[in-house]
């Protein structure tokens, strides 16, 4: 009370001036820590001698070799491969369909919108552990089906070395795309609808009205879903350990398996940091485009 | 057989009753302003000319043909928007093509049209940009061009210079008009602005909560007002309304005002016979602010002069005019003055009025109050007749007093 009003005024202009930075900081800490400091000290161990335990002696490339040389690991790069395009093109199709569908002023479309979009809210876990039985022969749909007197229908693909990636696929779809459905949905309720009535006067078709006119304008919604799965098809793990372990065999192999299996149960550790470095690259190769280019647009 | 015939066009949105009965003919050629203050209901009338919107009750009459149900494309009509709703990833010939491509017209054709609608709209230097690269008023012609392109038997523009800057609105407006003089297109033109409606048409309808209020010419319109509100609603300054009590004075049917320094009393000239059956009651008087000038700028030729002395409450001047506020009636009125007279706030001067353009109106149900008009059947206007048939009963009445 006694200081002179100046004096106090740089004392709290002061505080003001570091309270952010202090509260901040921790968190900074941790971050640059646990994330960038693991990110370069796994970087370190695949190009050690790391097996079991780490072990820093220099290497060089041996564990990168032996990465690209493991069958294991090209299993694991076809599967998301394949599980990755399905994935990404299935879903951006089917959201955007259902979208449109959705945008036709239909009654009810608040309730549709939340059942669409509930998948979402379940943990990897959950879903594939659902569909682990639903179309486990013995337990579910296929079982179902025979009880219900269709003693024909088959229905094995989660126990077939080549068909069990797709139902992976058919899991993982049927999570992500009415979320991928609310992205679409909400472009579209951006769009003039005065732009509509004059492709209707201009007389175009329904189709040709999305084909050529909506669709084009949704580019960036294309661009957004894209990312968003292509990331979600790259770090997939819990799924496929939810509904098939990874197998039968190492028919459902990814790069996420394959890095936990080495490292924590092959005592490979060495081989498994590059898998993961190599997953890291490949999603940056992704993320970082996408990220400056909204930064560069919020920007200007 | 008129051109576009809207019969007893009703529309409503489940429970609310949005145009009620609406009944417009136009002829070829015509320019048709829709006008009216915001929720009267003139953009869903265009709507349902334009087919984006069903007709609940009555019959669309193009060309003598019935188009109540046929879809937009097929109706032979383009259509200008507010936004101009261009097409963000076509260029600017794409866009204008657009509608010709859809009918399959032939590319080299459809190439020569474009060329066409771009040289009348000076934009043939945007042809391969973007819309988002263009300008607003560029924008503008675009939207146009996409219109003209299709050559169609009729134009409607919905609110089209609303989103453009002021002096842009007046520049594109003059080209409009010139446009529709040169090709001789009829046009259906939606605006709230009275002054676009006043300078582009070449038939004016005034809407209010979803009913026709008045059609007729632009002029007829501003002279001779079908009630309260056409009169309040059209003219800027807008018409000066002041209580007024019909007597008898010298034999004479005549307005007694009241007004701070005594009663000002002028003469009964237009529609005199109906305003007989007022006498001793009050009415509303309307009066435009041209129609009260300084006696040195009166029109002593066409009008019919009474002077009265008044105090100046507050002098507006805009350039070319000089408004003079003063007190009548209990109310502020507008007179329209000679620039440069040397007035000031406070003083005493003469006004002239020109009692052969007042109106006079019901004060309970705001109807005019007017003699019968000759009844000239012109089937081209039907059920509004009445209405449209007073252009010529104005200038009666200015002669027999002149």
């Amino acid at each position: 009370m006694s200081t002179p009003p100046s004096l106090r005024g740089g004392a709290r202009e002061r505080l003001q001036h570091w309270l952010p930075r202090l509260v901040l900081s921790p968190s900074f800490v941790l971050v640059l820590f646990f994330v960038y400091g693991f990110i370069l000290w796994t970087t370190y161990i695949s190009f050690s001698n790391s097996g079991m335990l780490p072990d820093y002696t220099w290497a060089g490339t041996r564990q990168w070799s032996r990465l690209w040389s493991s069958w294991t690991w090209g299993i694991a790069l076809h599967n998301i491969w394949v599980f990755g395009l399905l994935y990404i093109v299935t879903c951006t199709a089917l959201g955007l369909l259902l979208a449109i569908l959705l945008d036709q002023r239909i009654r009810a479309e608040g309730a549709l919108r939340t059942i669409y979009l509930y998948p979402m809210a379940l943990s990897f876990i959950v879903t594939g552990t659902a569909w682990q039985w639903f179309l486990n022969p013995g337990l579910g749909l296929e079982r179902t089906m025979h009880s219900l007197g269709w003693e024909s229908f088959s229905f094995n693909w989660l126990i077939d070395a080549n068909m069990a990636i797709y139902t992976v696929v058919i899991a993982a779809v049927w999570q992500a795309t009415g979320f991928i459905m609310a992205m679409f949905l909400a472009g579209l309720r951006g769009i003039d609808g005065e732009m509509i009535k004059a492709a209707q006067i201009d007389g175009a078709p329904t189709w040709k009205i999305y084909g050529r006119i909506i669709i084009p304008q949704l580019r960036p919604v294309f661009l957004s879903a894209i990312v968003v799965l292509a990331h979600l098809a790259i770090k997939s793990f819990d799924l496929i350990v939810a509904m098939t372990g990874g197998g039968p065999g190492n028919a459902t192999a990814v790069p996420a398996t394959f890095m936990y299996s080495y490292a924590f149960s092959r005592n490979e550790m060495g081989i498994a940091a590059a898998s993961a470095v190599f997953m890291l690259a490949v999603i940056a190769a992704l993320i970082i485009p996408y990220l400056y280019s909204e930064l560069r647009e919020s920007r200007s | 057989m008129s051109f576009l015939h809207i019969h007893n066009v009703h529309k409503r949105f489940g429970d609310t009753h949005v145009l009620k009965g609406i009944d417009i003919a136009i002829e070829k050629g015509d320019f048709l302003v829709l006008v009216g203050p915001s929720g009267c209901g003139k953009s869903t009338l265009l709507n349902m000319i334009a087919g984006l919107d069903a007709i609940s009750e009555g019959e669309l009459l193009l060309n003598g043909e019935r188009i109540n149900d046929v879809h937009p494309s097929r109706r032979d009509i383009a259509m200008v928007f507010q936004s101009y709703a261009l097409y963000p990833s076509m260029t600017v010939a794409g866009n204008i093509g657009f509608g010709l491509e859809m009918r399959k017209v032939a590319k080299a054709r459809r190439r020569e049209a474009i060329q066409r609608a771009a040289e009348l709209l000076q934009i043939e230097n945007l042809l391969d940009r973007k819309p988002a690269q263009l300008s607003g008023g560029q924008r503008q012609r675009v939207a146009m061009g996409r219109a003209l392109v299709r050559e169609p038997q009729l134009f409607l523009f919905d609110e089209p210079l609303s989103n453009l800057d002021a002096k842009l609105r007046v520049d594109m407006r003059t080209e409009i008009k010139q446009l529709h003089q040169r090709l001789g297109t009829t046009i259906v033109y939606v605006t709230h602005d009275q002054i676009e409606a006043m300078t582009l048409a070449t038939r004016i309808a005034v809407m209010r909560g979803g009913e026709l209020q008045q059609l007729g010419t632009p002029q007829a319109v501003y002279d001779d007002p079908n009630n309260l509100f056409v009169a309040g609603f059209m003219g800027s300054p807008s018409m000066n309304l002041v209580t007024a009590r019909i007597t008898r004075h010298e034999g004479r049917l005549v307005a007694r005002i009241a007004a701070p320094a005594g009663d000002v009393t002028l003469p009964i000239v237009r529609d005199r016979a109906a305003l007989e059956a007022w006498c001793d009651r009050d009415v509303m008087l309307g009066l435009r602010p041209e129609a009260i000038t300084d006696p040195a700028s009166a029109n002593r030729e066409d009008g019919d002069i009474h002077e009265a002395t008044l105090e100046i409450a507050l002098v507006e001047p805009t350039g070319a005019d000089l408004y003079v506020v003063t007190q009548l009636g209990g109310r502020s009125i507008n007179a329209r003055m000679r620039p440069g007279a040397p007035l000031s706030p406070g003083q005493s001067t003469r006004f002239a009025f020109d009692v052969s353009r007042m109106v006079a109106f019901d004060p309970e149900t705001e109807a005019r109050i007017r003699d019968e008009v000759p009844a000239t059947p012109d089937e081209a206007s039907t059920g509004h007749a009445d209405s449209t048939g007073n252009a010529d009963s104005t200038g009666n009445i200015l002669g027999q007093n002149a």
